[in-house]
Parts: structure tokens; sequence; C-alpha cells
């Protein structure tokens, strides 16, 4: 009760000190006057009657203790008196401060940048909706363990039959061709339950969302929801959205209402724009029956636990439902079981690579911001000894233990803040940076990282936890102080320690790897660049087409490829145009068939794979690639000639002894194909690739719904020819949109861009490791010549040369740096000849940046030594 | 040592709380010379140890205080006694008075007035 009065009061004392101080003053003035008044009353003259009323008062200066003690807050005014007097010594120190400040900074930065990935993975996996990380994933399961999405109809059932889970949501993801006939674009939605927004606890930024009515029977409502994203731009956030018609792959749809901002749809970092009822998938997907065919698994659905209910339940539940499911349908579950699984955990999207990735990463950089506090410790350390003397004068005055471990304390604290500061700034700027990422391939990617008041909380725990890791040192040492030793002399130093050594050997054998390995990256990112892919991309332009929203049977696709070839081929600045399934050099990889080869016989089990890229004919000569034996594809209208293969030389050596090819069948689903040309090796998945085994096949035989068109160019200039293709495939086709424009450069550089981050990221980080190590070895010898200031005086007193001194301060501290590289040097070594086994060992490589680094590592021991050697010898001694 | 003192400062304000209810307002000086007159030589505490007490007592809202003239026309502060002083006063004379009786019947007792 009249605890927090008196705090108050106390604390608005601290404030008011002075006045406070003048009214003490004088209330004992008075005192005092009065008193001797009494006593010059009594008969005493008056200098006695004032020394008996002093007498009397007893000790001013303790009584003046007590009463401070009483009036405001000790604690905290030594808090401020201590973090001025911290500002004070880090001013006078301003290089020291500014290393451990940014080095701490760039170490709580980089942990922060990660935490706030973790944050988003494992806490708020959908943005804009509350508790995302309750969800769980309702996945069916095949029995090789592959995950299949649900049907529609198994959505429905399920959403019954599972009662432990509350509103189970379905969603599909589409692209939509979404415009006015001629001028569509490519957007990517998704098809949802009626349930979808609710369950989700979403508000509509404007009008509504879709009903649950709306999303009963097949081809009910024509509805769609728009992100706030395509609002804002399509609809420059005009109310007057909701209510108009969008065309959506030529059905109009009414926009009935508006996502609330950040809503990206449920499959995050998959960015989506759109929202339709499921139910409109037939009239919206060209007559598909993903809502009456149990086999077809189209969704993916998640739930939220019913209050009360256990994930075990659930999974019973859910497991029994599908084992149901399974001898109702067994044509269509057969072999279908079900896994209830965190949202974390999920099966597809980026959660899958990142969080395991990310936790190792975290691990890696706290182990390095550990080093950061290792080197502030030593650089403390060293200035500590200096200020020994400091330190005993404030103990033979009366200061406890405790206000030196504090005032230490201040210190270092206030460094750490100060660098938690910096760090979460650069996290503020990692987390935006990365949030830009390069839209890969053709979807629509956003990591909704952020930086919150969470991740705040965090880079402030790193610093204090930083803080209070290299303050201990110093501040035990300190505290420990004799005062009269400390003012004696400077003889009780802190005992030599082997722990300061083997963290100066780990940071350089750290370095070492990383250099090496930036090194590496970077030079084969470099010899990519110039080494032959082994066909022609300059002069070649890429684009995309998707007749999978209407959904066509094989004759029309094959007639449709054919079409659009012939269309193309008649343009007058096109050499040669062909359709791929797949472009070489994707980030995706080409895909790998098994087959089985004619002739060939497997010794061990399993199956033979090879790339596989199904092509038309004129692929070839579009790409520059020769045909070293046999023919070209035969025509796409050609009826009579039989199912056609064509393999590269590597297929040709590695299956086939390197016999003759031709005439050979190859058995691979759907059928039999006759091996009739034989295509020279070149490049499939990544520049500077051994070469691999491929085949071939033709559109003819296995006509797809997608395609990559490959346009060359007569005139040189590829990019001209997009507008021509536009029209072409305008067309032959008004509402489809030709998607993924880019010339081949472009494509490769690309995929050179995403194999350039691990580069880049060795690159910074190769330098960081560098810097640190060398303040840490700065650190570890100035902290050892403090030690030894006397005794650089007395030998340079008996005649030492500075050079040999500072050749000797540097042999001592050069040992456990060449062990702490040459450990680094061999565990590099034994991971790139692991990583590339038949790589050749890059020479300038491993002979260079030892060299590199040796030199900053001596350099780094030189200036303290230099320094240290440089003292007068008198002054050195004179403490004595 | 400490222990001590918070006794002695315990007592010291109960004395404070005492004196300004029988006398009134009063300075720092009146009531030291009472505390004195009273306690006559069984207590010879020095008189600054009343100043951090009045602090207290002050920060407490028992008391309050204001500038004021002395007898001899000096400058001087004047406390008196606040409602919650009272309040504060009268538990703590019951307290106290309880706590001198249950320690008086302790000293009475006698080893066959036990059962």
């Amino acid at each position: 009760m009249r605890f927090p009065r008196r705090f108050l009061t106390r604390l608005a004392n601290s404030a008011a000190r002075r006045t406070q101080e003048e009214r003490l003053r004088e209330e004992i003035e008075g005192h005092i006057a009065l008193q001797t008044a009494e006593n010059l009353r009594a008969g005493l003259s008056p200098i006695e009657a004032r020394r008996q009323a002093m007498l009397k008062f007893g000790g001013v200066e303790a009584m003046k203790q007590d009463y401070r003690a009483e009036r405001g807050l000790l604690f905290i005014e030594n808090l401020l008196g201590d973090l001025g007097n911290a500002g004070r010594t880090i001013r006078r120190m301003p290089g020291v401060a500014a290393v451990i400040i940014v080095s701490l900074a760039i170490g709580i930065g980089v942990n922060t940048t990660i935490f706030s990935w973790i944050q988003m993975v494992l806490f708020e996996p959908m943005p804009a909706v509350r508790g995302a990380a309750n969800f769980l994933m309702v996945e069916p399961r095949a029995e090789n363990g592959g995950y299949t999405g649900a049907s529609w109809l198994e959505y429905r059932d399920l959403q019954s039959q599972v009662s432990a889970l509350r509103d189970i949501v379905a969603s599909q993801m589409v692209a939509f061709n979404v415009g006015e006939t001629g001028r569509t674009e490519r957007t990517h939605g998704q098809l949802v339950s009626g349930n979808y927004f609710s369950a989700l606890g979403l508000k509509p930024a404007i009008g509504r969302f879709i009903q649950p009515e709306e999303a009963e029977r097949p081809g009910t409502e024509p509805v769609v929801v728009i992100s706030y994203d395509y609002w804002q731009t399509r609809f420059r956030g005009a109310p007057g959205a909701v209510g108009q018609k969008l065309r959506v792959n030529e059905r109009e749809l009414i926009v009935v209402g508006v996502a609330p901002k950040d809503f990206q749809g449920t499959m995050v970092p998959l960015k989506f724009e759109l929202w339709a009822p499921a139910t409109m998938a037939p009239a919206l997907l060209g007559g598909t029956r993903d809502l009456e065919d149990r086999s077809t698994r189209a969704f993916s659905l998640i739930g939220m636990l019913r209050p009360g209910a256990t994930r075990e339940e659930a999974q019973a539940e859910f497991s029994t439902a599908m084992a149901q499911l399974a001898r109702d349908y067994p044509e269509a579950s057969a072999g279908i079981g079900g896994e209830i699984l965190s949202f974390w955990d999920a099966p597809r999207g980026p959660q899958r690579f990142l969080i395991s990735g990310l936790a190792i990463l975290q691990g890696v950089m706290l182990l390095l911001l550990l080093a950061v506090c290792g080197n502030t410790a030593n650089l403390m350390l060293a200035r500590g000894s200096t200020r020994q003397r400091e330190m005993a004068v404030r103990v033979a005055l009366g200061a406890g233990r405790w206000r030196i471990v504090s005032l230490v304390l201040s210190e270092n604290m206030l460094l750490a803040f100060l660098g938690a500061g910096l760090g979460a700034a650069i996290a503020v700027w990692g987390t935006t940076a990365l949030r830009v990422a390069p839209m890969i391939g053709a979807f629509p990617i956003l990591f909704p990282t952020k930086v919150d008041e969470f991740t705040l909380a965090f880079a402030m725990l790193l610093g204090a936890a930083c803080g209070l890791i290299f303050s201990a040192a110093p501040a035990v040492h300190l505290a420990r102080l004799d005062p009269q030793d400390g003012l004696r002399s400077s003889s009780n130093t802190p005992p030599r320690s082997r722990a300061r050594k083997v963290l100066m050997g780990v940071e350089v054998g750290l370095a070492m790897v990383v250099l090496i390995a930036a090194a590496l990256f970077l030079e084969s990112f470099r010899s990519a660049r110039q080494t032959d892919p082994r066909f022609r991309p300059e002069g070649v332009l890429l684009a995309a087409y998707d007749l999978s929203g209407r959904n066509p049977d094989e004759a029309s696709e094959r007639e449709f490829a054919a079409r659009l070839l012939e269309r193309l081929r008649s343009l007058p600045d096109v050499e040669a145009a062909a359709i791929a399934t797949n472009v070489p050099v994707d980030l995706h990889g080409i895909p790998r068939r098994s087959f089985t080869v004619q002739g060939r016989v497997r010794t061990e089990a399993g199956q033979d794979r090879a790339i596989s890229n199904t092509v038309t004919p004129g692929y070839f000569k579009v790409m520059g690639i020769p045909l070293l034996e046999g023919n070209d594809f035969a025509e796409m209208r050609d009826k009579t000639a039989p199912a056609q293969a064509i393999v590269n030389e590597e297929f040709v050596r590695h299956y086939l002894n390197g016999e003759d090819a031709i005439g050979r069948r190859i058995q691979r689903r759907p059928g039999s194909f006759a091996i009739i040309g034989v295509a020279r090796n070149s490049v499939y998945d990544a520049v500077g690739e051994l070469a691999q085994p491929a085949m071939y096949f033709s559109y003819r035989d296995l006509p797809e719904e997608q395609g990559e068109i490959h346009l060359r160019t007569r005139s040189g200039n590829e990019t001209a020819l997009t507008s021509e293709a536009r029209a072409v495939l305008r067309d032959l086709d008004p509402m489809l949109p030709l998607y993924d424009v880019r010339t081949f450069s472009q494509h490769i550089e690309r995929n050179l861009y995403l194999r350039r981050i691990p580069a880049r990221m060795f690159a910074v980080l190769g330098p960081l490791l560098l810097g640190l190590a060398a303040i840490g070895i700065y650190a570890v010898v100035s902290y050892a010549v403090a030690r030894r200031t006397k005794e650089i005086g007395v030998r340079l007193t008996f005649g030492a040369t500075s050079g040999r001194i500072v050749l000797q301060i540097i042999r001592e501290s050069l040992g456990a740096i060449t062990l702490g590289s040459a450990i680094g040097w061999v565990l590099a070594l034994v991971i790139s000849v692991r990583a590339i086994p038949k790589g050749p060992i890059h020479l300038p490589i491993f002979l260079g940046v030892p060299a590199i680094l040796l030199g900053v590592a001596t350099l780094a021991c030189w200036i303290p030594a230099q320094r240290a050697s440089r003292v007068d010898p008198m002054a050195a001694l004179r403490h004595e | 040592m400490k222990q001590k003192t918070d006794v002695l400062q315990g007592t010291l304000a109960l004395m404070v709380l005492k004196t300004l209810d029988v006398l009134g307002p009063q300075h720092g000086y009146g009531i030291a010379r009472r505390i004195e007159q009273i306690s006559g030589d069984l207590l010879a505490v020095n008189q600054g140890t009343l100043y951090p007490v009045l602090l207290k007592l002050e920060q407490e809202g028992a008391i309050a205080s204001e500038w004021g003239a002395s007898e001899n026309n000096r400058k001087a502060r004047f406390y008196r006694l606040t409602r919650e002083g009272r309040k504060q006063l009268q538990a703590e004379t019951k307290d106290w008075e309880q706590t001198a009786a249950i320690i008086a019947r302790f000293f009475d007792a006698k080893a066959e007035d036990l059962p």
C-alpha cells in the first residue's frame, strides 16, 4: 500500500536532488542555531555553545548519507551515475567501442534476421491469419509415402467424419487467365471451399466473402474475392470494385469482396490474388471432373482442432475415415492413408527445406556471435588491466565489490545494447531485402517475414546475453582486485589463459574454411559463365503457354502445337521455332524418367533413369545442337511414322556401350519408342556439369497441355519477337496469355542468380569472419601485451630493440594462429574434395587464401605489438 | 549494527508521531528537545538521526511539513501530524501496548503458573 507512494516520491526526489539537499542544509543550520542559542542561555561561551550543539547533533555527513538513502532511490541514482560514467568511458575509446558495437551489431543483426524467418515459419505461417500456427495439414498419403492431396468428394466425407477438427478447409491452386479477350494476363488464385474465409477468421477489407452456400452445388454463383494488392493495383483501391465484373478464364465473375491486407492465401509463400468457390471449377477449368472424380486429388486440406480435442484423436479419426474410403472406393482410394501434420512440417512449400536449414544457420550464427563475445571480452580485459589503478582507487575510497561489478557491467551493457540497437536496424534492412527476392520461375512468391516486437525483443535479449557474457571475465577480475596490490604495482594481472589462444585459433580456422569456400563458389560461378553450354542460347526467345484451363484432349493439344508452330515459322524474323516441355538450365531441373532400352541388361537392382524432354521437330535446329546420326522427328501432323525417340551421345556411351543406337527401342510409359537419331551432348541442369545421358521424345507422340515456345531470331534481336509471338497466340486463341517471356540468356541468368545466393552469402560471410578473426587476434595480443608492459619495459632497459620485442610477441601468437589455420585448411580441402569428387583442386585458392589470412593475422598481431614495444621503459617501470 | 538502528528508527518514529500529536506542529529541534526531555538520559541519540526519520514519515504521508519562523525568528521547517499519521499513531500505539502487555506477561509468568 505504502510502497508505491514512497517509491514515486523517491523517484521524484531523485530528480529534484539539488533542492532537497538545499532544504536539508537549511534545516540542519536552523537546528544547530536553535541549540546554540539554548546553550548560550545555559551560560556557555559562544564557541563552546556551537561546539556542544554540533556534538549533540552528531555526524552531519553520516546523517546526510542516511538521509539521502532514505530520500531517493540509491539504486537508480547509482545506475544513472554508472551509465553516465560508462558513456564517458566509451567516448574515450571511440575506436575500440566502434569495433565492438559494429561486430556485435552484425552478429545480432544476422541472428535476428534468421530468427524473423523462423518466427514466420513456426508462429505466423499465414500473414493476416490469427493463430495460423494452430492449423494442421490434413494430408492423404499413399503407401509409397507421397502426399497425394484430396479429392473434392473425399473432402466432403472427411469434413463430416473427422469431428476432432472443426471447419476443414479445402483449396486448390490454379492459374487463371484474367482480362478481356486479347488482353489476358496470367494470375494465380485458389479455388476454395465455402468455409474458407470464415474458418481462417478473416474480415473482408471491403465487401463480403464467399458464402458457404455458394460452394454447395457446381456452378452456382459466379463470385470472386480479390486480394488487397490486386484491389490496389487493378482497381486503385476504389470501393466501387465490389460488384464489378472480372473476366476469368472466359467466365464473368462478380467481385464480391476484398481480402484483408497482407493475406496471401494458405500456401505461403505463394501469393494468390483471386479466390473463387471450388464449385466453379467445372466452369473455370473447361469441364474438369474435379468435383465428381475421386481419383483427381487436386485439393489440399487444413483444419484446426476443436477445443478439447487432441491431435491424436484427429489422427485416429482421419485414419479410420481414410480406411473406410479405401474400402468404399477401392479404385480411387486403395492404399491411401492419412497423416495430420503441423503447418511447419508441411510436405509442400518452403517450410520443408526452410526449417532445418534455418535451424542450422541460426546455430552457426549464434556460434559466430559467441566468437564476437569472446573478442569483446578480450578487448575489455585488455582495457581492464590498464584500468586496474582506477578500480583500485575506487575500492580504496570505499566502493563495494558490487559497485565495481555494476560499473563494469553498465559499461559493457551500454556497449551491448548499442550493438543490439544497430543490429535491430540491420535486421529490419535484412528482412526487407530478403522480402523482395526475385520472382522465381512462373510462380508469384512473397516471403511474409517482418520485424515485430518479438523480433526486437529477441535482438535485445541477445544483446543482454552478449553483454553478460563478455562482462563476466573483466567484472570478476576487477571485483577481486585487492586495492593495496592494485595501487602498489601492476603485478596482479589475471593469469594467462589457454582459452584465449584457443578462441583465436578457432576463429582463424573458421575464417579459413569459409574464405576458401567463398573463393571456390565465386570461382565456379565465374567459370560457369565462361563455359560453353554446348547449345546456342544467344538469339533465342522463350515463352510459355498453358492450355490446362480448357481441359483439352491429346488431339487438340497436338493440333494446337502444330498450328502454333506453322504460324510462328511463317514470321519473317523467325529463323526456327520449336516447342518443348522443359528448358535446360532451369531452376527446377529437368525431370528424369525410368526406362528400359533394347540391348541393355541391368546387373544391379533398380531402374535406369535418364533426363527426358519432349520436343517438337525443329528443336535441335533452334537450340543449335547438331544431330550426329539419324534424323529429326517426323512432322507434327505425320500420322504414319511410329513413336520416335532421339538420345544423346552420353546415353549411347553409358547404356549401349557406344554401339549403334539407331533402330533400338526404348520402353517407357506409355509405350515403346524407336531411336531415330543421336544428338550431341549438351548442358541440361547447370553449366559446367559432367555429361549426362538424355532422351528426347516427340510432341507428336506425347502432346502436352503446357509448352515452352523456343524462337530463334534471324535479326539477332530476339526480344523484338515478343509482340509478334503474342499476336500469333492471340490470333489462335484470344483468351490465352503468353507468359514467362524471356530471352534464353535471361533464363540462364535467372538460374545463375539463385546459384549466386550461396556464393554471395559466402562472399559476405568470408570477409566478415576474416574481420572477426583479425579483431580476435588483435584483442588477444593487446591483452597479452598489456599484461606484460612491465616486462617489456625491463627488456628495453636491458637493451632489447623494439624490433626484437615485436618479433617475439608475434611469434608467440602465431603458434595458435598457424595451428588453427592448418586445421581449417585441411577441413576446407576435405569438404571441397567431398563436394566435387572428380573436380581438380584449385591451387591458387588453396595457396592464396592462407597467404592472405596469415598476412592479416600477422598484421593484427603487429599493431598491438608495435605499440607495446614503443613504451617508454622509464614510464613502464615507474609504477614499481 | 543495522538491525539496531532499525529498531531504534521504528521507536523513534513512534516517538515523533506522539510528540506531534501532543504538542502540535513543531520544528525538528523542538521534536528533538521533547524526546530528550521525556526520555531523559535513557535515550542518548544524536539529534541528527531524527531527520532521516522525519523524511521517511513525510514520504509515507504520516506527517507534512512547511517553512515557518522559529521562536528566535529563524527560518525553520515545521512538521505536523496528518490525518493518516493520526491513524497510524493510533494503530501503532495499540500494537505497542499489546506487545508490551504480552512481554510483560511473559516476564511475570512463573514456573508454577504453567499447566
